[in-house]
């Protein structure tokens, strides 16, 4: 078992979940209660990383912060360092990649709020911050958790965009994922199938916790 | 100056479900005026048009003389704005807080004088002995005195109330009835009262409304109006 690699994988799936619940929540309220007729088109760009070769995303992102863009160049005086084979790199990447995974879940949960509730604390003049931090999301709170629990299993199972983005150095960018394919490619398949069942464990474990929060968010709540 | 004034046009989405449209054109003073009239005839839509919950496509709503919708001046307050006090059919108790944090949820006030105005309403509505219960550990009386409670402790300058008894025996609608004509006794507010039932609007009506296919087709007093 590589022991580095499993802190680092833990390192970046913390972070990116972290950094998916503080931009998801806002997209998913805004996708949840916005009235506008061409919000389809910001949930589509949600989605296309479910649908999208993780290689393109890769290229796309080295492409856009590659040192010749303003953006590549902003991010080198920023973080002090390129973007391309870069912890921070991966975390950039992580969180687009794995962004439908989180908000996805968490609009949904939001649309299941009963409307009726949100009318009636709106006739009572609350403003409307209010109605979503203390009505939306206390309800929709097992939606949360399932964004964040998909977000972190999914950034753990990564691979094709850590590999474009971040290639395989020891300690930086050197994932579980990256790992076994790296033991596999030297016809090392027991220390190989080791970190496999660790991930397919862990992974079953948290689906396990996912649909045992989706079965309790349908039946909470009640007059 | 009459205390609410309401002419409103709204067609129903789908049409297909309705064949009619909502035209309403009524005054409110402050006094219990029930809306009467069959399932579907636009009864829940008129107050939901008032509360801002639903925004008609054309007309005039004034609250206190106060514009909350004028479609020819463009005024369109949101529900925030416009000060009512709601009480759903299925009274819409925030199943998470407990009946004081319910009540308290829409008070403007803090510290000691929040306590005291909550403190004073659960008491009022008899239901001070519920305060640290959510709605789905107390009894259906009891949930209908917390949404009335929360209603009204913010002093809204009208009243809103969508079929609220419909789920209670006689004897509790009447207990409930009496308290709440006791708190209005002091407030001089128009209430609007929506029911299908005769006796209800007998008990708490002073005039009456009724409302067929959209249209209001009689103004009278709740004992004398017949009803087809």
């Amino acid at each position: 078992m590589n022991w580095q690699a499993l802190a680092l994988t833990a390192k970046l799936a913390s972070l990116t979940s972290l950094v998916l619940m503080l931009i998801s929540i806002p997209i998913a309220l805004w996708l949840a209660f916005s009235p506008r007729r061409w919000k389809f088109f910001l949930e589509a760009v949600v989605g296309l990383p479910i649908v999208l070769p993780p290689t393109v995303i890769g290229l796309y992102l080295l492409m856009a912060f590659g040192s010749a863009t303003a953006l590549g160049q902003w991010y080198v005086r920023t973080v002090g360092s390129t973007l391309a084979f870069s912890f921070g790199g991966l975390v950039i990447a992580s969180v687009l990649y794995s962004l439908p995974f989180a908000v996805n879940p968490i609009a949904a949960g939001f649309r299941s709020v009963d409307q009726k509730l949100i009318d009636a604390a709106r006739t009572l003049g609350v403003r409307q911050f209010k109605i979503y931090w203390q009505i939306v999301l206390p309800l929709a709170w097992p939606a949360l958790v399932t964004g964040m629990v998909l977000s972190f299993a999914h950034t753990v199972g990564e691979f094709g965009v850590v590999l474009m983005v971040g290639g395989n150095i020891p300690g930086v960018t050197r994932t579980l994922s990256i790992d076994i394919y790296d033991q596999v490619q030297s016809l090392n398949y027991s220390a190989a199938n080791q970190t496999a069942v660790v991930l397919l464990v862990f992974s079953y474990a948290l689906l396990c916790l996912v649909y045992g929060l989706n079965r309790r968010m349908f039946t909470f709540g009640g007059r | 100056m009459t205390a609410l004034e309401v002419k409103l046009q709204k067609a129903f989405v789908p049409a297909r479900e309705r064949k009619f449209s909502l035209n309403a054109e009524f005054s409110a003073p402050a006094e219990v005026t029930v809306i009467f009239g069959p399932s579907g005839s636009g009864k829940t839509t008129i107050l939901q048009c008032i509360a801002g919950l639903v925004k008609p496509d054309a007309g005039r709503i004034a609250i206190a003389g106060d514009a909350v919708f004028d479609s020819e001046k463009r005024v369109d307050l949101s529900p925030q704005q416009r000060r009512t006090g709601y009480v759903f059919q299925d009274l819409a108790l925030f199943p998470h807080m407990t009946a004081a944090d319910n009540v308290a949820f829409g008070v403007r006030v803090n510290g000691a004088e929040r306590t005291r105005l909550v403190r004073d309403v659960l008491e009022r509505f008899r239901i001070s002995h519920v305060a640290g219960q959510k709605p789905g550990e107390i009894s259906g009386g009891e949930r209908q005195r917390v949404a009335l409670a929360r209603a009204l402790v913010t002093q809204p300058k009208v009243l809103l109330l969508d079929e609220p008894f419909s789920a209670l025996d006689d004897a509790l609608k009447q207990a409930i009835i009496t308290d709440l004509k006791a708190w209005l006794a002091q407030q001089s507010i128009p209430v609007l009262f929506v029911t299908h039932d005769r006796g209800e609007a007998e008990a708490l009506g002073d005039r009456m409304l009724l409302l067929h296919e959209g249209q209001i087709e009689k103004q009278e007093h709740p004992s004398s109006i017949q009803i087809s």
